[in-house]
């Protein structure tokens, strides 16, 4: 087929504003797959990824279009990741395509997200159709959306697309638009081979299946070829594009989206954003830059019960097949036992991987409070890169401290300005400055649009934040922020000790100032949850040798069954066995004994 | 006994509430059951408790211990108790079971403030209780128990002390101190959940136990279990045959036996066992339970170690063929070290810290 009938494109939305329906509805208007044989959302095809209405692995599926103007184009359909925490896959997609089309929500307008990824497509000169979808909705607002397109981003009224993906009313015209108004690809098939890894997948029987937008060349069965950013070589298995299901053909040139099976074992070698080329080393320049993911987020993985930490092992090894930028590193806790410390893209990540660790391992987890990477400069002159807050040095040991920063985007009606200004400046947030989107005149009771945009250190971001953002905007505000470097940062490690031992598992870094505050608040959640023990228990918070709070657990005084007879003997037996059997459930710091959902009650405090 | 006239508000054990008419078929399933499970066994004690047997008529107490007297070899001296409830009796009744052979009277007084006994759901006066305490005493029982209960939601140590102080005075042979404890069945747990009742302070409660230790011992009472205290010789010989893990033989509804290595439980419905035992074959009972080597030893050591005087190794050994010094000494020295056990060469007893952690000690001491 020419290169001039080949569309490639992306949808690009802020998270739920449709763009899975979206792509359903094209896959069945296409007649690429019958409704029946759609389901619901065929681009997500993991069961959480429906669950939570976002696309986390990218895929491609190839459409034929027969347009108006008699000519059949080969439409090539990119899926996105939906979530900030992919911002770096959905560039590595957005350079595989030409075009994107943008959906927003009629009932939302402009989210975080959507400005996110729409400077992105633009900073990769992608040309954008800009749809309002959800028409449908009794609450939608296309006229106060359209508006807000118009004079926050930049397009004209006449260039916007106005549908309902989930009823298909308005969708036909957009297959018209994408061939009219995306450019085919350039690229030349004669020229040594280019392509771009944008997804890779473990398959068990093909190994690596990579999908790629080919830029210059063609690849067919049997070559071999090589990866540009660590030489790494293999031979094609295989090569094809999806329909959506996997189509075997012979070869893909110049401008072609699709997939090439490997034989490598591991995604590790086969990385988004990396160039394939020829053996022959025609080719000295790869695509664009490739950068390894790098995990900004950490948290502890262990096991509830200490014996299934082998299946928690295979587990982890088993999702590293199919995510790259998960990094994973063995560790161990006096009271959590064997586990990992893994490194995540950011907090959904970070979720997503413990709910498959859950849902399709079946394992009963314990995830310590998630932080990020300091890099400490020691006064002896050595430099640590510390993850796990244990490994924090001492006070007196440190010459500096840097931390991650992000910069966040905030949109949200303007009533709650004041209620989220207060939050973020509780989080350390630096304000940067406030934009007013669009000019409409209806404002509604909330009052009109507003992006704030502010820097704060990532570290504050992990906890609570989130959740504090939604609650305090009555879930209206959206957000997404991107990572800016490595800042200098005032930070101690506050310790608990519980009957003057120290709990690994709760040290947490935070700044001096807040030492007390929330080392209090620890002590006084440890001694709520702590039961009383045969003795004294003192709980303690400290930094360094300096205890910020303390609270003494007094020594339990009653526990005694006073009726006991001939006919409760068996009841009051009973009644110890259970006793005993909740004690060997408990996990023990020295000699004081901790209920497990204490420890998780006092880890889930950010 | 599972009859009440009303069911007391903190009460979870088997009885039946509006369901007096029935005595007399329950009495002759009684007797049925007892007919069937007699073997000429000699006895040392018989105690009439569950419920309110002081409901029954007197003769119908008379015509029981008869029918015992004869299907078992009775010692000279057996104990024989009833308990009973201050609301239910006269001086005519008690007069009458004291003649058929009762010679120990427990009556359930459980506080002697009104207001307290209201909360709870009694259904006599704190007046009404001393006049049961005199109605026993001119009926010529000499063998008197009062039962009490701290620990009440509200009540301060010093009412505590008051309704002890009142009990003494009474001058009783023998006193059972129990600290309430409520079942999640009980409208008494449910009004606190509620919050239309005081949370029960469990350090206020050690409190009043342990003012009850200081006090009693004040008074000459000796205390031998966990929660009962006696004048000298007037430890209650049934209950100590729980305590020391040998065999009884329960009758009636709901009621549990320990014979031979196994525990045995009757229906706690009253229908099902007067319908059982009106038949002319004896039922199975509802539980069986087989208690082996290990848990009997664990169980022998528990209820030993609720006796003050704890128990002694030597006497389990020559019982058990085993030392539990050795078997247990991981758990002794432990809680020995806490301060909840001490020994006294082959002799292992609770201290006074221990008592009322007793639990922490006898978990250890089970099997698994």
């Amino acid at each position: 087929m020419e290169q001039a009938l080949t569309r490639n494109f992306c949808i690009i939305a802020h998270i739920d504003h449709g763009k899975s329906t979206l792509a359903d509805r094209l896959i069945e208007l296409t007649g690429t797959l019958r409704p029946d044989e759609i389901g619901e959302q065929v681009m997500d095809s993991m069961e959480l990824e429906r669950e939570r209405g976002i696309t986390i692995k990218a895929k491609a599926v190839r459409l034929h279009y027969e347009a108006n103007n008699g000519q059949t184009y080969r439409l090539n359909l990119v899926d996105t990741p939906g979530h900030v925490d992919f911002s770096y896959e959905v560039s590595r997609t957005l350079v595989a395509c030409e075009g994107a089309v943008l959906v927003i929500d009629a009932t939302q307008g402009i989210q975080a997200q959507t400005l996110a990824n729409t400077y992105l497509a633009m900073e990769h000169n992608l040309e954008v159709i800009p749809v309002i979808n959800k028409i449908d909705l009794p609450g939608s607002e296309p006229e106060r959306v359209l508006e807000e397109i118009v004079s926050v981003l930049g397009y004209q009224a006449p260039d916007i697309l106005l549908m309902s993906a989930k009823t298909g009313q308005g969708v036909p015209p957009l297959l018209e638009e994408i061939v009219r108004r995306i450019p085919p690809p350039k690229g030349d098939a004669g020229r040594p081979l280019r392509a771009l890894i944008f997804d890779s997948r473990y398959d068990a029987y093909k190994g690596v299946i990579a999908y790629l937008r080919v830029t210059d060349g063609r690849i067919s069965k049997g070559d071999r070829l090589r990866l540009m950013s660590n030489n790494t070589e293999m031979e094609v298995l295989e090569v094809g594009y999806f329909a959506p299901q996997p189509c075997p053909a012979t070869e893909l040139t110049a401008g072609d989206v699709g997939y090439i099976a490997t034989g490598l074992k591991s995604v590790v070698e086969c990385r988004v954003g990396d160039t394939v080329t020829t053996l022959n080393g025609d080719v000295t320049e790869p695509l664009i830059g490739y950068r390894p993911p790098k995990p900004m987020v950490f948290a502890g993985i262990y096991t509830t019960q200490a014996e299934d930490y082998k299946y928690l092992r295979e587990a982890i090894e088993k999702l590293n097949l199919n995510d790259a930028s998960l990094t994973y590193e063995p560790e161990s806790s006096p009271i959590l036992g064997y586990g990992f410390r893994c490194g995540f893209l950011g907090l959904l990540h970070l979720d997503i991987v413990r709910e498959r660790l859950k849902r399709e391992f079946s394992l009963s987890l314990v995830v310590t409070a998630p932080g990020v990477t300091f890099v400490i400069t020691k006064t002896s002159g050595e430099q640590l890169t510390i993850t796990n807050p244990a490994d924090f040095p001492e006070p007196t040991e440190i010459e500096k401290t840097e931390e991650p920063w992000v910069k966040i985007s905030i949109i949200t009606p303007s009533s709650f300005i004041g209620a989220l200004m207060e939050l973020l400046s509780e989080s350390e947030g630096i304000y940067k400055y406030t934009e007013y989107l669009g000019q409409h005149q209806a404002v509604g009771e909330l009052g009109q649009r507003v992006r704030l945009e502010y820097e704060m250190p990532l570290r504050c971001m992990l906890t609570v934040f989130y959740d504090q953002m939604k609650s305090r905007s009555r879930g209206y505000a959206s957000l997404d922020y991107e990572f800016t470097g490595f800042r200098e940062a005032k930070l101690v490690k506050l310790d608990v000790l519980v009957n003057e031992v120290p709990v690994d598992a709760f040290s947490r870094i935070i700044p001096p100032e807040k030492a007390q505050e929330v080392g209090r608040a620890l002590v006084a959640k440890l001694r709520e949850v702590i039961p009383r023990q045969l003795f004294k228990v003192p709980i303690q918070a400290a930094v360094g040798s300096r205890i910020v709070a303390r609270q003494n657990i007094s020594a339990k005084r009653k526990d005694v069954l006073a009726k006991c007879y001939g006919g409760d003997v068996t009841r009051k037996r009973k009644l110890l066995e259970k006793q005993k059997e909740g004690k060997k459930k408990m996990k023990s710091i020295g000699r004081v004994e901790v209920p497990k959902e204490a420890f998780l009650d006092v880890l889930k405090l950010g | 006994m599972p009859f009440c006239r009303r069911k007391c508000l903190y009460c979870s054990f088997v009885s039946y509430d509006n369901r007096e008419a029935d005595i007399p078929l329950y009495l002759s399933a009684l007797k049925k059951e007892l007919i069937g499970r007699a073997g000429g066994e000699c006895i040392r004690s018989i105690y009439l408790g569950g419920g309110t047997p002081s409901l029954l008529p007197a003769e119908g107490i008379g015509d029981l211990l008869s029918l015992i007297s004869t299907l078992f070899i009775m010692d000279e001296a057996a104990e024989i108790t009833i308990e009973a409830n201050p609301g239910t009796i006269d001086e005519a009744y008690l007069t009458a079971i004291r003649k058929s052979g009762v010679n120990r009277l427990s009556l359930g007084v459980q506080s002697l403030y009104d207001r307290e006994l209201a909360m709870l759901g009694r259904i006599h006066t704190a007046a009404e209780a001393s006049d049961a305490v005199r109605f026993a005493r001119g009926s010529g029982f000499d063998n008197l128990s009062l039962d009490l209960i701290y620990g009440l939601p509200g009540q301060t140590l010093t009412d505590w002390q008051h309704s002890l102080e009142n009990a003494l005075a009474m001058g009783p042979e023998h006193l059972s101190l129990y600290a309430l404890t409520l079942e999640e069945d009980t409208p008494m747990w449910t009004a606190i959940e509620e919050g239309s009742l005081p949370e029960i302070d469990p350090d206020l409660s050690a409190d009043q136990y342990e003012l009850a230790e200081d006090l009693l011992t004040a008074h000459d009472y000796s205390h031998y279990e966990i929660s009962n205290w006696a004048r000298q010789g007037r430890e209650c010989r049934h209950n100590l045959t729980y305590w020391r893990n040998l065999p009884y033989l329960g009758v009636g509804a709901a009621a549990h036996s320990c014979i031979d290595g196994h525990r045995l439980a009757n229906s706690n419905s009253l229908d099902k066992y007067i319908a059982d035992f009106s038949g002319k074959t004896s039922p199975l009972p509802e539980l069986d339970e087989e208690i082996s080597p290990e848990l009997e030893l664990a169980e022998t050591s528990i209820l030993g170690l609720r006796l003050c005087k704890g128990v002694n190794a030597d006497d389990i050994k020559s019982r058990f063929g085993i030392d539990i010094l050795e078997h247990y000494r991981r758990q002794v020295e432990e809680m020995v070290d806490a301060g909840l056990l001490e020994q006294t060469d082959r002799h292992i007893r609770l201290t006074r810290r221990g008592r009322l952690l007793s639990n922490e000690v006898f978990w250890r001491f089970l099997p698994g």
